[in-house]
């Protein structure tokens, strides 16, 4: 039985304890009421968009704006101060945007760079507040709140789906909005690439007055093919061997006496090494108990 | 240690003279002498010594390497491989003798030759005096059945002194070690001047022998008490081979107190037994009456014209009594001439035990009549020849590998029964010949002593031991995968369920009526016991007559044993004394079968033609089936007899059949029982569909029908007009590669497969986008064409959708055609481009590295979707029409796999070509021909597989057939064709290099734990990447543990119902949910009980007007589940039924969630920011796993379903 949250109020590394009361759950056994810690910390950064923010860290199931505005607002109201949110930014909670597979095929769809992408650990997020007054006001409710109200911890409301959030996986696509969406983003993609081959024609024209075409992510696919496949993680355990070059083809390997004598010493010296290969193979057998026959 | 080494090789060098009675007592000296010899030559030994792995001591590097390379061209000639014969060499010191066990038992031998040489001479007596002198004494007299007649009898029985040799295997140095003991055969044979001439008749020789083994008894146990050995030693009367005519004493030591095992003489510890065999001195009686189809056993008959039925077993019986020393000699001539002799006949023996066959008479059941001794003289006959001509089959000089292939061959590939013999001479005077005529019995005739060796054999232990020879030769031509322990040491007997594919349990009323034709429907008169000697042996013909007739081409071999058969009796008892029944010496009969499934499930057992006349061919088959039996026309205006049986979903024909003509042949009282069989059919989901009970479990039908149905939509779709023409439209579904689960029933939409995939692929065309959101949305574009072309043109019969796609990660804007047939089927297109490849791969190479195993992941996804599953289900397709139990044996693993909440983390393509193993790569087993076989087959394979040192390599080509071909030239030619078809010997190292790099880079397989290669992925990864370390190494415990089970408490209704229980247990915690609406019934899934109380009123007739109402009869649970999966990723282990309306309760409304913490999350840890875990403070720097709070948040997360949620 756990009555009072754990009394650490912040980490070595400066982050909150923000403790939250667990509701009662119908299937539950009471032994497992406990809380929820959520670690907040004043975020810093550089970037315009980012100002006025606290990280946080490990945010319960199910969590969006409304109900974090809701609970801030109530460990506000605690301290007798408000503060506004405007955004909780970043939180992916299932990783279903970690990878844009979009930006990493093409430049075209995605204004910024791949490399330049925003992005905090799974299970983090940056919630944004309307000015720094807010951030403070909210920041000290915090602290106040982790410090002294033991007594009174807000409980937390899980947002639970429904067995139709479930099941509306299977359900089909409206056509006409199917159809509209594929409209508006192909004129979107369309339009771009049609940009982009203006733009490259007309920036890049060489000294001769050539002019390059082709952007980084080359458009002839046997170009690409060979520069990328060797990315091919299937064949990533093979061994490769470069195939015989159009000069070795054509060389005769038995014209002088010296090629032969060569080549059967080889081979002489290819089947020692793998008798010796085979007798260390069954040492190594042996070792492991492979010859009997009654097991 | 190796000069006793040498001593022993040297051993063998003693002359055949030495083993008997004059030399037997100074070979010890002799041993002495040539050890001192030896021990003076050892060291010019050692440079020759190159295979026991020391370091080469010879006089220079140069010399060595000249010695070497001599050695390794030897070898690659002699032997398959270099590695084969390293192989061999190995195990052959593997299962040698202890010399130290040699030494203990020979001076035990010297021993017992000195007491039997004690035993006082006798005088005459009449079997009255001699049965008077053992009254009231311990020993009686062994009489063979039946007992002779004291008073009618007027010959006299004595005993004098044997002449004593050791004979067999342990006198030849070809015996190995065995955990369970080998026995040491000594032969006593009596004197000539005790028999008359005529003894071979009426017993009276064998009489005599019983009187002289149990006066010999008596006077050893009186010696042996003198001596003191009587603590330890145990005497015991025995059947040699489990011939009825041949009673022998046993003696071996029992354990025994401290005081005991002092003694010097006492061998317990080798383990050894030894033989006390008497014997008939050679030529005593004129062989030529004892041939085979001669009678000796004159009884009184009512018709005098009639002749006597021959006496074969009891023939045999007295002249092999006669021909012992007279094969040692032989056997021992052919191995002073042929250096590797010995080795090859320890390969004989060891490949005839891994595969039950013995010397035991086969004659009362069992693979017997077939065993060292046989192989020996085998050999020996083709080392003098064997061919048409008497040409050699073997040479003197051939290595052991040739001279056991050499005989593999013959035994595979030349009939010795039906449409030949072999004929040799044991006096090596001429050589062997072939001849082309088969007295339709085993025969390898030996023209000097007249004894044909394998008298003991049944026919059918005969077409057994071809068979195995045929498996065995093409595994030794096998250049691509090393078959050595498949031929050598696996031993296939362990579990009666995995060699056999059926097995049935014949149990005859107990009885105390004192008759035993009341047991059976048939007589057991005299001319049947001169003939069958015994009940057992007659009793044993008559069943293998009457399935072989019953079952004909639907099994391809059978087996009938005899169960509780006693082989030892006391030397205070006369014979065996059975405890289960007065008359058989048994307790039950099994009939084991492999199965032919090509035939074995037709309907109609057809007979003769019938005509006018009625042929005796149609009077047979009448009088056989009975009642059964009926006339039929057939297609081609024929009319024949023939017998029509109707199949089930839960029993082969074969059941039926075997029920039927056991109880009208045998004896109606008998019961069969198969307890194995039906519980496993039964396990396979029913599917709702007409007749389906009285379907058999190899029909695909139901497969066929949603073959048919796409077909007609194939049509369609490539008749529409499209901006872009249709390149090909592929089906990849499991369903077209008769693997699904549950069987295809129209509109059971409930079932998971339901919806069958399609690949589409569109002519290659430049235009496509450069880019993966913009690429799906123009395939999504092209598909909207379609589905505005079927709405327009056939709206009326077909209705079409469109959903997302989630089964490529990270890709959500895959978007998937579905289409509704009329005939009740559901289909899924997708879309495959040629850029599409390109695209996944320049993510990999454009992504940061962090991010990169992720991308890989989601190409991996893409290749199995995409492109290896259209090759997967070829491939699949094409040979299941080969394996005809793959079908069945696969969806009873998938079921299996998700009783056990395993097939949600492994893909359909995995478990397939795990399942595949059994049959495509089946050495040393046959093709699994039951579903139990197959399906036990997979468990006993991954149980074993160690799949951190062995990949799996797949040979995904059809079963090749081995048909007795008679020239080398022909099967090579085969060979030949199958290499080309299959994986070739380069694409099989490549392969295995490929595994070997995988493993250089994950020695432990903690990344990738199954490596399934085929010629298809030669990659080994496709299907396996991404499967967490616990669930492989969950599935490979629970193989394990399931084999266990088996192996302790056979395969009965208990133990299979354990082996779909899941052993929910051992999973952190266990949250249950159920569903609002049941699933089973809309998965197209009925009961047995139910079928028959419903009839056909509850088939499922069509989809909803509103095709949005199909999705609340879909399984909310599945998306629960993964969602969960997808939050928790890095700390749990999420696994639950995939299928809820096959696994989740008799409505298919029950599901479980199950989870695994991941064990580095059971510890304490350091805070960090990116730890992604839902965590509390332990203090301000160490936090631990929360679990209070995710079992909250799981709770809440599935609130609407939950019921019960159990942790520790």
């Amino acid at each position: 039985m756990v009555d009072k949250p754990v009394a650490i109020e912040t980490m070595k590394n400066g982050f909150l304890v923000v403790p939250f009361k667990l509701p009662q759950s119908a299937v539950l056994k009471s032994s497992h009421t406990g809380f929820h810690y959520t670690f907040v910390k004043k975020h810093q950064s550089k970037l315009e968009t980012e100002q006025n923010s606290l990280f946080i860290v490990n945010i319960p199931l199910l969590t969006h704006l409304d109900n974090v505005k809701n609970v801030f607002n109530k460990i506000c109201s605690q301290s007798d101060t408000v503060s506004h949110i405007e955004d909780l930014m970043y939180n992916d909670e299932f990783g279903l945007q970690e990878v844009d597979l979009s930006a990493l095929t093409s430049d075209l769809m995605s204004p910024e760079k791949a490399s330049e992408v925003r992005y905090t650990p799974r299970n983090t997020a940056l919630l944004k507040f309307l000015d720094k007054a807010s951030l403070d006001n909210c920041w000290d409710a915090l602290r106040k709140y982790t410090a002294d109200s033991r007594d009174s911890l807000i409980e937390w409301e899980y947002q639970s789906p429904t067995v139709a959030t479930f099941i509306n996986f299977y359900k089909p696509i409206d056509v006409e909005h199917l159809k509209e969406d594929i409209y508006t983003h192909m004129k979107i993609f369309q339009q771009r690439e049609q940009e982009s081959k203006e733009a490259a024609q007309s920036s890049i024209v060489d000294e001769d007055g050539f002019t390059l075409v082709v952007g980084h992510n080359t458009k002839s696919l046997n170009s690409i093919r060979k520069k990328i496949l060797n990315k091919n993680p299937l064949s990533k355990h093979e061994n490769k061997q470069a195939p015989p070059s159009a000069v070795d083809k054509k060389v005769k390997k038995d014209f002088y006496r010296f090629q032969i004598r060569e080549r059967k010493k080889l081979e002489i010296n290819q089947l020692l090494t793998k008798f010796k290969e085979d007798q260390e193979q069954i040492k190594v057998m042996k070792a492991k108990r492979k010859f009997n026959p009654y097991t | 240690m190796s000069t006793l080494k040498r001593r022993v090789s040297e051993l063998s060098e003693i002359e055949p003279e030495t083993l008997s009675k004059r030399k037997f007592n100074d070979s010890r000296e002799e041993n002495d002498k040539i050890e001192e010899q030896h021990s003076e030559s050892e060291g010019s030994d050692d440079e020759n010594n190159y295979d026991d792995g020391k370091p080469h001591s010879g006089p220079t590097a140069a010399n060595t390497a000249a010695q070497d390379i001599q050695i390794v061209r030897e070898t690659a000639e002699l032997f398959k491989s270099n590695i084969f014969k390293l192989q061999i060499d190995e195990l052959l010191q593997q299962v040698k003798l202890k010399d130290s066990h040699i030494l203990k038992v020979e001076k035990f031998l010297h021993m017992l030759h000195d007491m039997i040489n004690e035993v006082p001479e006798w005088e005459e007596k009449s079997l009255a005096e001699a049965d008077a002198f053992f009254k009231g004494k311990i020993v009686t007299i062994p009489f063979v059945d039946p007992k002779p007649d004291f008073a009618h009898t007027n010959y006299k029985v004595d005993y004098k002194t044997p002449d004593i040799s050791l004979i067999g295997s342990f006198a030849l140095k070809a015996g190995i070690h065995q955990p369970s003991g080998s026995t040491i055969d000594v032969l006593l044979t009596m004197p000539a001047k005790l028999f008359e001439k005529k003894d071979f008749l009426n017993f009276r020789c064998l009489h005599k022998r019983s009187v002289y083994l149990a006066y010999l008894t008596h006077y050893l146990t009186i010696l042996i008490k003198k001596k003191n050995l009587d603590d330890f030693l145990q005497l015991e009367y025995s059947y040699l081979n489990g011939d009825r005519l041949l009673p022998i004493l046993k003696l071996y030591c029992k354990p025994s107190h401290s005081e005991a095992t002092k003694s010097e003489y006492n061998f317990y510890k080798t383990k050894f037994s030894i033989n006390l065999i008497i014997g008939f001195p050679y030529k005593i009686f004129d062989p030529k009456k004892l041939l085979p189809n001669r009678n000796c056993i004159r009884v009184a008959q009512e018709g005098k014209d009639v002749p006597l039925p021959a006496t074969p077993l009891y023939n045999f019986a007295v002249l092999s009594s006669t021909t012992y020393e007279a094969f040692l000699k032989f056997l021992y001539k052919t191995k002073k001439q042929t250096e590797s002799f010995k080795e090859a006949a320890k390969l004989g023996r060891l490949w005839l035990q891994q595969r039950g066959f013995s010397s035991d008479v086969a004659h009362s059941g069992g693979l017997g009549g077939f065993g060292t001794f046989e192989f020996m003289v085998l050999m020996s006959a083709l080392l003098n020849g064997g061919g048409i001509n008497g040409n050699k089959i073997l040479l003197h000089g051939f290595s052991s590998y040739q001279l056991f292939k050499g005989i593999i061959k013959i035994l595979a590939t030349t009939d010795f029964c039906s449409t030949g013999h072999l004929e040799f001479h044991s006096d090596t005077s001429s050589p062997s010949k072939y001849f082309e005529e088969g007295f339709q019995t085993p025969t390898l005739y030996d023209k000097t002593t007249k004894v044909n060796i394998l008298s003991k054999m049944s026919i059918s232990s005969y077409e057994m031991l071809k068979m195995y020879a045929q498996e065995t030769l093409l595994m030794l031509n096998n250049v691509v995968q090393d078959q050595f322990s498949n031929v050598f040491l696996t031993n296939i007997n362990k579990i009666n369920n995995i060699k056999y594919d059926f097995i049935y349990d014949i149990h005859l009323p107990a009885t105390g009526k004192g008759d035993p034709e009341s047991l059976l429907n048939s007589r057991f008169g005299p001319m049947e016991k001169i003939k069958f000697i015994t009940l057992e042996n007659f009793f044993v013909n008559k069943i293998a007559n009457v399935v072989k007739f019953a079952l004909g081409d639907r099994v391809k071999y059978f087996e009938v044993e005899l169960i509780g058969r006693k082989n030892t009796f006391p030397i205070t008892k006369r014979k065996v004394y059975s405890n289960f029944s007065s008359h058989l010496n048994l307790e039950s009969v099994k009939i084991k079968i492999l199965n032919n499934p090509s035939e074995s499930e037709k309907l109609v057992t057809k007979g003769p033609i019938h005509s006018e006349e009625p042929s005796p061919e149609a009077v047979a088959f009448k009088t056989f089936w009975g009642s059964k039996s009926s006339l039929r026309r057939f297609k081609d205006g024929s009319i024949s007899h023939c017998c029509v049986w109707t199949t089930s979903f839960s029993e082969p024909i074969i059941s039926a059949i075997l029920d039927y003509s056991l109880k009208k042949h045998i004896s109606e009282q008998l019961s069969i029982e198969n307890g194995t069989t039906r519980y496993f059919q039964d396990l396979l989901p029913l599917p709702n569909l007409p007749g389906c009970s009285k379907t058999s479990v190899l029909s695909l039908t139901s497969y066929y029908s949603i073959k048919k149905s796409f077909d007609d939509l194939y049509r369609l779709i490539f008749e529409t007009e499209l901006p872009l023409s249709v390149k090909s439209i592929l089906p990849v579904g499991t369903a077209f590669r008769y693997t699904s689960l549950c069987q295809p029933v129209p509109f059971a939409y409930s079932d998971p497969d339901f919806f069958q995939e399609v690949i589409l692929e569109f002519e290659t065309s430049p235009k496509w986008p450069d880019e993966i959101t913009s690429l799906e949305k123009s395939k999504a574009a092209l598909l909207l064409k379609i589905q505005a072309e079927l709405d327009s043109k056939y709206g009326d019969k077909y209705k079409t959708f469109f959903t997302r796609d989630e089964s490529i990660p990270n890709n959500l804007e895959i978007t998937l055609l579905n289409i509704l047939t009329p005939e009740g089927y559901g289909f899924k297109i997708r879309v495959l481009t040629e850029r599409d490849e390109i695209l996944y791969l320049r993510a990999i190479s454009n992504a940061r590295d962090e991010l990169k195993p992720e991308l890989e992941r989601t190409f991996l996804k893409f290749t199995a979707k995409y492109l290896a599953s259209i090759r997967h289900t070829r491939t699949i397709e094409n040979i299941s029409h080969f394996y005809q139990f793959y079908s069945p044996v696969v969806r009873l693993f998938k079921k299996w796999l998700d009783a056990h909440l395993l097939l949600g983390h492994l893909n359909d393509e995995l478990v397939e070509l795990l399942a595949m193993k059994p049959f495509a790569n089946y050495a040393p087993y046959a093709i699994p021909g039951s579903v139990e076989n197959g399906f036990l087959k997979i468990l006993q394979f991954i149980s074993g597989w160690n799949w951190k040192d062995e990949p799996l390599i797949l040979d995904l080509t059809r079963p090749d057939d081995f048909t007795s071909t008679d020239g080398e030239s022909e099967l090579d030619a085969k060979t030949m064709k199958k290499l080309s078809e299959g994986l070739s010997l380069s694409q099989y190292k490549g392969i295995q290099s490929n595994f070997r790099s995988l493993r250089n880079g994950d020695p432990n397989g903690l990344h990738l734990q199954f490596f399934v290669a085929s010629k298809n992925d030669p990659s080994g990864i496709l299907y396996s990447s991404g499967i967490p370390l616990p669930i492989a190494t969950r599935l490979t415990a629970l193989a394990k543990v399931a084999l266990n089970l088996i192996k302790t408490h056979g395969v009965n209704k208990q133990t299979i119902d354990l082996l779909f229980t899941p052993a929910l247990k051992d999973y952190d915690f266990v949250v249950t949910l159920k569903t609002p609406v049941p699933l089973k019934s809309s998965s197209g899934i009925i009961k047995q009980s139910e079928f028959k109380n419903l009839a056909n009123g509850q088939l499922l007739s069509g989809f909803p007007a509103d095709i949005s109402q199909m999705m609340d009869k879909m399984d909310p649970t599945f998306h629960l589940v993964k969602y969960l999966n997808l939050k928790y990723r890095n700390t749990i282990i999420f696994s639950s039924h995939r299928y809820i309306g096959v696994s989740g309760g008799d409505r298919g409304d029950k599901n479980v969630v199950t989870g695994l913490i991941k064990p580095l999350f059971k510890k304490d840890q350091k805070f960090r920011v990116n730890m992604d875990c839902n965590v509390e403070p332990v203090d301000d720097q160490i936090v631990k796993l929360n679990k209070d709070a995710i079992f909250h948040e799981i709770a809440a997360f599935a609130r609407d379903l939950v019921v019960k949620f159990e942790s520790e």
